[in-house]
């Protein structure tokens, strides 16, 4: 494979960029994989990747109806953080993190991590004591977490509304430093083109039409592109879990819900840090091309489609004056939506099923992009060893039955309260 | 915004509503004997289908009443709303 | 500056008033009717911004919101408006405007250093480097590329400006004015139908303003003006220009911006800057037109290349030359319009046409005015840097393949016409899947997903005959089933030139040897060759060249570059341009203002605020306030030089000694009615109700299905039939859908109704040893005795002429009352209070002592009861009932529920007794242990206990029943505490609960 460079650059340069190789190449589907993920999206990219990298298992085929990354890892607000409260997730992000700070290295792809820090504003006591309990579960599992005063926020984001015609005032804020954000596609293209180099088949337009299963064991699948058979199949489809789910009849703990975000026009460095607003569900950051990227609240009832309705960004961007209030002359210049799957505990799943050879990863709710590559590298874990790595027990299907949910909210199976 | 026409008072935007939930769960019966699987399904388990979908909202800013609406997930299409205790 | 490239006569501005701007620092005059962009074209002004990436020099390439480059910070009354298009403001007296994106200035750009090196620059090129070393991303190579990045600067002061919010509902919604929306809208009309007619320019008219055409005996443009005056006539019908229809929702709600005051110096007082409509219409006409495609050449982002009909527009309806010797290089007719207006204007164009030659009726009229027309020509390329001085143009073959020798020919503009495309955006973001029409190589809608209809040019129709026609019928039609009225009018003649067919050819192949940029996205700088690469490179899908090359992603969301692209994607991969399709729409179809998206809804008013009846009396009475929910509730009430803690220590210690009185208002409340209350009650607790008698009360706990604490609170019996139930504050909303809930899905066959109460009533509670003396000088009629009012007890009383309900009940763990009264006596009732309670030392007590008083008695509260705990975590066992079933008993026999070391809710207190334990701490057993270190559970409240002075928390643990007694350590890592702690009861005050009972 072609290393990139800045001497690749200069050297591709002046041959007029003729010489680039494909990033990934567009193979027709072999009759038969070791390993076939359901989906490419980041996730499904990132289990590839690690199945061939770590447990060199490379006849794997990623079959995706679309076009690669053009799920929520290309719509989405590209924040990196972890900052839970359970311990469940925080080990799990954080073991993530690390993944995140080597990925551009490692993928020999530049996916601008970018650790500028993530802010969540506190806006009473009692919201500050709600976030200590987050920040020292952080710190006594290793994770970063800094608690600051209102004095000290308003030295990070003096854009901030510190005046007196505010509802509610800034009272302080939790800070994990090295969180942070990342150019998204490249995260989709960077772990393809690795996976690619080391024989996974990067299949795009197909779609999976329905499983074969015999006796309690996963024999293969059917697509539009024909039958490929496979004695391990890991589904990988986030918001359109459901839909394969049901050509399996199953019935998982997950409804699928609309979220949307938008960005504003470009203007020039004015934000720093990822920041998220404590009276409401507001969240933004500033991309590198100077828009303000911006989200929030769930539509609020079961979609699948990825357009949502003016009022829940009208709702998310009156937080966000509250908070920023200049943002108010700016404009907003795109909206777009993506489909969630939302589980009944806001946490994901990544287990074995009942199918012998079938594999579930799904769940992210809000969360899927930070967790792309911890959740390649434990899905990719639990599909080659069989069982699950120590990081994602926590996230086994059955933790519904046993009781031992992993709510970091609090608010039960009402998913699409936020 | 949706337009949901509210079977006790018509037509009204979606702000005046809250969501409930996939309508199709029925809660067991008190004091019967049900399996801890049967109970759990109740409790987690949700339809969530790409096209037609039962589900609940309640008109929480006018009549407070929980109605049934057949919604398209995939369009957002309504195609009917019920009364709590009508059945499609 | 003179303005030398003003027509002396012509247009529609009002030369009768000179309006002076600034731009970039230098004063130049306009007419009233300008646009910031006609009036500096006026004034020779060409240069306006500069490009993303390469910092190239930009002028304007449209007239309108297709505009890609010219962007320009305004400064409007004191008030910072950055990303300004100068081809959308209107001009007034006194506007200061200024380029973007260069420094130190737009004429001289050291970011155009990046120009010269743009070969090393191509699509993606930051995928490739800047990942040496490590680090340098975030500290090294991001600041810098963030820095050049972004258009205008905003400023971090507060908008002053007002925006504001409305809502309509009509029969149809026309967007555009043009002869489809125009005609539409006038049959509409006549049928009695309820119209709303938005025009995003400040000019009804659209194309019928610049057009060459005739209706009925009228130009076009007296014909549109005379329908316009027409429909403001009428009272069924809504005109409204600079109105931008940008986003077609759900069940046919449209999102309006109506710029108000954007065109004047400064809004007037109360007047908003904008207003945005939400609209929801029964039928939707979408005539929104069509935009110029352009044609790619080399250089074709020279500032003074231009689309040709904005070159028309800026000549009729400004008056404005864009240049003096123009070159119109076309591939269809339209061309041909502009070249016909610079001839009458005393201008000699040459006509570039792509075309082996054509005889349509407008090619014979520029013949016959001895235009030069060049057949079979292209431009190759734009000669020029800040301004195009010449062209380099020649011979193509007729496959378009071959160019012959090269000639250049000087020219001061190059007027640009790729035939046009249909602005089909909001027919898609209403759910239309689009289709393309081979006939104009471009997308229109196809089968209506909503209620919409798509006219005129939007639709793909250029005739005005065909456009007026249809559009009449359509307006007409829609109309009638809607009002069933009809009153059809005859269509007029139309005269109008025959046109002929289109060049399918847009992109002009390089000349041996060269290497010419040829721009796609020119605010993105996007070229051919970008396209071409990420092709090379395998990112084949339209949405991955799109996200690759950041094709169509600007702030123009490639209005102009879109069609373009998908047209060198097809012919590269070798399919037709509808296999390649067009990356999804989405509102906004224009950029529009987040201060007009949120309205109102600013600052103090982001969110409503709640108070109490006697909220004006905590004010007088220095309350410190904090937030509830949306609830403001008094924290602690100040004495002197109090700080929180002091103060709360005092009315804490006040309440144990003495009396105090707190405003519990914010309490949810909930009437309970019906015969089946019993039943129902019993069966939302978790304990037993059916025969709580009447006049008693009782604590209750309900779950969610999940086994989950919902929420606490009392219920009253007030009689047999009749329940008062309160919640917590937060939880009022929730818990009133849930028992609604229940009541009309599940058990509908309870005889009950529920209704909020909590406005209804004001609440006071009285706690401390002395409350029961108060309460018998507020009720001396009533027997408050022990036996009288017991624990648990309810009374209806009199207090001064007011009725009163009495309720024996205590959050603070002392012998309590609480009284409620008509919201409206609140005050009077709490003026009361304090007066009696005087000789008893009552003081009031805020929130702070509230949860002091709670926290050492082990009542649980919120801090405890956070969504994730179970009856047994709270201790709460007690109120579980074994015999009857409940919402979500059968949740409770979980594993991971009933398991032997289950978290339990204890006390916690210092070792030294001095230092208070941090909310949000852990508890550990080994503060030194190696990361992660295992935590037992968290300190979930703490206070400083008033009963034992010293520190006290509750803490929800691990096996906490067997734990009480161990010595172990809270940690704070966040403040920096590791502090020595016992495990006590949670019940450190009065555990066996006599003092409620005295």
């Amino acid at each position: 494979m072609q290393k990139y460079s800045v001497f690749s650059l200069i050297k591709n340069a002046f041959k007029g960029h003729k010489d680039w190789e494909v990033a990934w190449k567009d193979p027709t589907p072999k009759t038969e994989y070791d390993v076939i993920i359901i989906g490419g999206g980041g996730h499904g990219l990132a289990t590839a990747y690690y199945l061939a990298k770590e447990h060199n298992i490379t006849k794997v085929a990623i079959i995706e109806k679309g076009w690669i990354g053009g799920g929520n890892v290309g719509r989405n607000t590209t924040i990196i953080r972890s900052n839970y409260m359970h311990d469940e997730n925080g080990l799990f992000s954080e073991f993530g993190m690390n993944l995140w700070r080597n990925m551009s290295q490692d993928l020999n792809f530049n996916v601008m991590f970018s650790p500028r820090g993530i802010i969540n504003l506190a806006h009473s006591d009692a919201q500050m004591n709600v976030y200590s309990r987050r920040g020292n579960s952080m710190r006594l599992n290793g994770i970063d977490a800094v608690l600051l005063n209102r004095e000290e926020v308003r030295k990070i984001i003096p854009m901030a509304d510190f005046s007196e015609n505010v509802r509610f005032p800034i009272f302080g804020g939790l800070m994990q430093p090295s969180a942070g954000t990342a150019r998204h596609d490249a995260v989709a293209w960077g772990y393809a083109r690795q996976a690619d180099s080391m024989g996974v088949d990067i299949i795009q337009n197909c779609e999976v039409t329905g499983f074969d299963i015999s006796n309690g064991k996963i024999l293969g699948i059917r697509t539009s592109k024909g039958n490929i058979k496979a004695k391990k199949i890991g589904l990988c489809v986030a918001g359109s879990t459901n839909i394969l789910a049901e050509k399996l009849n199953m019935t998982l703990p997950i409804e699928t819900h609309l979220l949307q975000a938008c960005v504003s026009e470009p203007i020039k460095p004015i934000l720093d840090n990822v920041v998220t607003f404590g009276a409401g569900h507001f969240y933004c950051s500033q991309s590198d091309k100077g828009e303000m990227v911006m989200g929030g609240d769930l539509d609020g009832y079961n979609s699948y489609s990825q357009r949502g309705n003016l009022p829940t960004l009208q709702h998310v961007l009156t937080e966000g004056i509250a908070m920023f209030p200049f943002l108010s002359k700016l404009k907003m210049l795109r909206t777009w939506g993506g489909i969630m799957d939302m589980s009944m505990d806001g946490s994901p799943i990544i287990d074995k099923t009942h199918i012998e050879g079938l594999y579930l990863n799904c769940g992210w709710c809000y969360g899927g992009f930070k967790a792309t590559p911890a959740s390649g590298w434990t899905f990719a874990h639990t599909i080659a060893q069989n069982r699950p790595h120590e990081l994602n027990a926590g996230y086994s299907l059955n933790r519904f039955s046993t009781g031992h949910l992993i709510d970091e909210k609090g608010l039960g199976t009402k998913t699409w309260i936020s | 915004m949706l337009y949901i026409k509210c079977p006790h008072c018509g037509l009204r935007s979606q702000n005046e509503f809250s969501y409930g939930g996939d309508a199709t769960v029925k809660r067991p019966e008190l004091n019967k004997e049900i399996s801890d699987q049967d109970w759990d399904n109740f409790v987690y388990l949700r339809k969530s289908p790409r096209g037609k979908h039962l589900e609940l909202w309640q008109h929480i800013s006018g009549c407070r009443q929980w109605i049934k609406v057949e919604r398209d997930t995939l369009t957002h299409e309504i195609f009917k709303t019920l009364k709590a205790n009508e059945e499609l | 500056m003179s303005e030398n490239f003003r027509l002396d006569k012509g247009g529609l501005i009002n030369r009768n008033k000179k309006i002076s701007f600034k731009f970039n620092g230098k004063k130049y005059l306009g007419y009233e009717g300008d646009t910031l962009a006609s009036a500096l074209i006026a004034n020779g002004v060409h240069l306006v911004g500069r490009s993303f990436k390469y910092h190239r020099p930009r002028g304007f390439f449209g007239a309108g919101v297709d505009e890609p480059y010219a962007i320009v910070q305004m400064n409007r009354n004191n008030q910072v408006d950055p990303n300004v298009k100068a081809t959308e403001q209107e001009l007034f007296e006194g506007l200061e405007a200024k380029s973007v994106n260069c420094w130190p200035n737009v004429d001289f750009d050291i970011g155009a250093i990046n120009n010269f090196l743009n070969k090393f620059f191509p699509a993606g090129f930051y995928y490739k480097t800047f990942m040496w070393p490590k680090s340098f991303w975030h500290k090294v190579y991001e600041p810098i590329i963030r820095k050049a990045a972004g258009f205008g600067t905003a400023s971090i002061k507060h908008d002053k400006e007002r925006y504001e919010h409305k809502y309509e509902y009509c029969d149809l919604l026309i967007t555009g004015s043009g002869p489809s929306g125009l005609a539409s809208a006038y049959a509409a009309a006549q049928n009695g139908a309820k119209v709303i007619l938005a025009e995003d320019k400040s000019r009804f008219g659209g194309s019928l303003l610049t057009s060459e055409v005739t209706i009925g005996n009228q130009s076009g443009q007296e014909w549109s003006q005379k329908i316009i005056s027409e429909l403001k006539s009428m009272p069924n019908v809504i005109v409204k220009n600079r109105s931008q229809v940008f986003g077609y929702y759900d069940h046919n709600m449209l999102v309006m911006s109506e710029r108000i005051s954007d065109h004047l110096p400064k809004s007037e007082k109360y007047t908003p800057k904008q207003r945005l409509w939400y609209i929801r219409a029964k039928e939707v006409i979408i005539s929104s037109g069509s935009i110029e495609r352009p044609l790619v050449f080399g250089n074709n982002d020279t500032p003074g290349v231009i689309l040709s009909s904005a070159a028309k527009e800026y000549l009729k309806i400004y008056g404005v030359l864009v240049g003096k010797k123009p070159l119109v290089f076309t591939n269809n007719d339209s061309g041909y319009e502009t070249a016909i207006e610079f001839k009458k204007n005393g201008i000699d164009p040459i006509v570039l046409d792509t075309r082996k030659d054509s005889n349509s009726e407008i090619i014979k009229e520029a013949k016959d005015l001895n235009i030069n027309i060049k057949f079979s020509y292209v431009v190759v390329t734009a000669k020029g840097y800040k301004k195009v001085k010449s062209a380099d143009i020649t011979k193509i073959s007729d496959d378009k393949k071959n160019i012959s020798t090269i000639e250049n020919v000087n020219c001061d503009c190059i007027c640009v016409s790729g035939f046009w495309t249909p602005t089909i955006h909001l027919a898609s973001q209403s759910g239309n899947k689009t289709k393309f029409k081979e006939e104009i190589d471009a997308f229109i809608p196809s089968q209506s997903k909503q209620k919409e209809t798509t006219l005129g040019s939007a639709n793909g129709i250029f005739t005005l005959e065909e456009t007026l026609n249809t559009s009449f019928e359509k307006g007409n039609d829609l109309s009638k089933q809607i009002t069933n009225k009809e009153n059809k009018i005859s269509v007029p003649t139309v005269v109008e030139k025959k046109y002929s067919k289109h060049d399918k050819f847009w992109c002009v192949p390089l000349p041996k040897g060269k290497n010419y940029k040829r721009f796609l996205d020119f605010q993105n700088d996007v070229t051919v060759s970008d396209i071409q690469l990420a092709l090379r490179e395998g990112y084949r899908s339209i949405e991955h060249v799109k996200r690759y090359t950041t094709l169509g992603m600007a702030t123009d969301q490639g209005k102009t570059s879109n069609l373009n692209g998908l047209q060198l994607v097809s012919d590269f991969e070798n399919k037709v341009v509808p296999q390649v399709g067009h990356t999804t729409f989405r509102p906004p179809y224009t950029s529009v203002s987040i201060g007009a998206i949120v309205g109102r809804e600013i600052g103090i008013h982001s969110k409503p605020t709640r108070k109490s009846p006697m909220h004006h009396w905590h004010e007088k009475n220095n309350a410190v306030f904090v937030d509830a929910g949306v609830w403001l509730r008094p924290r602690y009430y100040k004495h002197g030089s109090e700080n929180l803690f002091e103060a709360s220590k005092r009315e804490a210690k006040n309440v144990r000694q003495n009396v105090g009185v707190c405003d519990v208002t914010t309490l949810g409340k909930i009437d309970i009615k019906g015969p089946d209350s019993a039943e129902f009650l019993n069966r939302v607790y978790t304990n037993a109700w059916l025969k709580l008698p009447v006049g008693k009360a009782r604590y209750g706990v309900m779950l969610r299905e999940d086994g989950i604490v919902m929420d606490d609170g009392t219920t009253t019996r007030i009689s047999e039939n009749h329940y008062h139930m309160t919640t917590t504050t937060a939880q009022a909303a929730n818990v009133l859908s849930h028992l609604e809930y229940y009541l009309q899905l599940v058990w509908p066959e309870l005889n009950v109704n529920v209704v909020s109460s909590t406005e209804q009533w004001a609440g006071a509670a009285i706690a401390g040893p002395k409350s029961r003396d108060v309460l018998q000088k507020l009720f001396p009629d009533l027997d408050v005795t022990n036996e009288g009012l017991p624990f648990m007890g309810y009374r209806e009383g009199n207090l001064f002429g007011v009725n009163a309900k009495i309720y024996r009940i205590s959050f603070s763990g002392e012998l309590a009352y609480e009284v409620n009264v008509e919201s409206d006596n609140g005050n009077y009732m709490w003026e009361k209070i304090m007066e009696i309670g005087k000789e008893f030392n009552i003081q009031p007590y805020g929130t702070e002592a509230l949860s002091t008083l709670r926290i050492e008695m082990g009542h649980v509260a919120g801090s405890e009861l956070d969504g994730r705990t179970i009856p047994y975590d709270n201790s709460l066992d007690g109120l579980v009932s074994k015999k009857k079933d409940f919402i979500g008993k059968r949740s409770l026999n979980k594993t991971a529920y009933v398991a032997p070391d289950r978290q339990k809710v204890v006390g916690v207190v210092p070792l030294d007794k001095k230092t208070s334990i941090p909310e949000g701490s852990y508890i550990v057993r080994d503060a030194k242990a190696k990361l992660p270190n295992p935590k037992l559970g968290h300190v979930s409240a703490s206070c400083w206990s008033v009963e034992y002075d010293n520190p006290f928390s509750l803490a929800i643990i691990k096996d906490g029943k067997n734990m009480i007694g161990q010595k172990l350590f809270a940690m704070s890592p966040l403040k920096n505490k590791i502090i020595p702690v016992e495990i006590v009861s949670s019940h450190y005050v009065d555990p066996k609960g006599e003092r409620v009972r005295s």
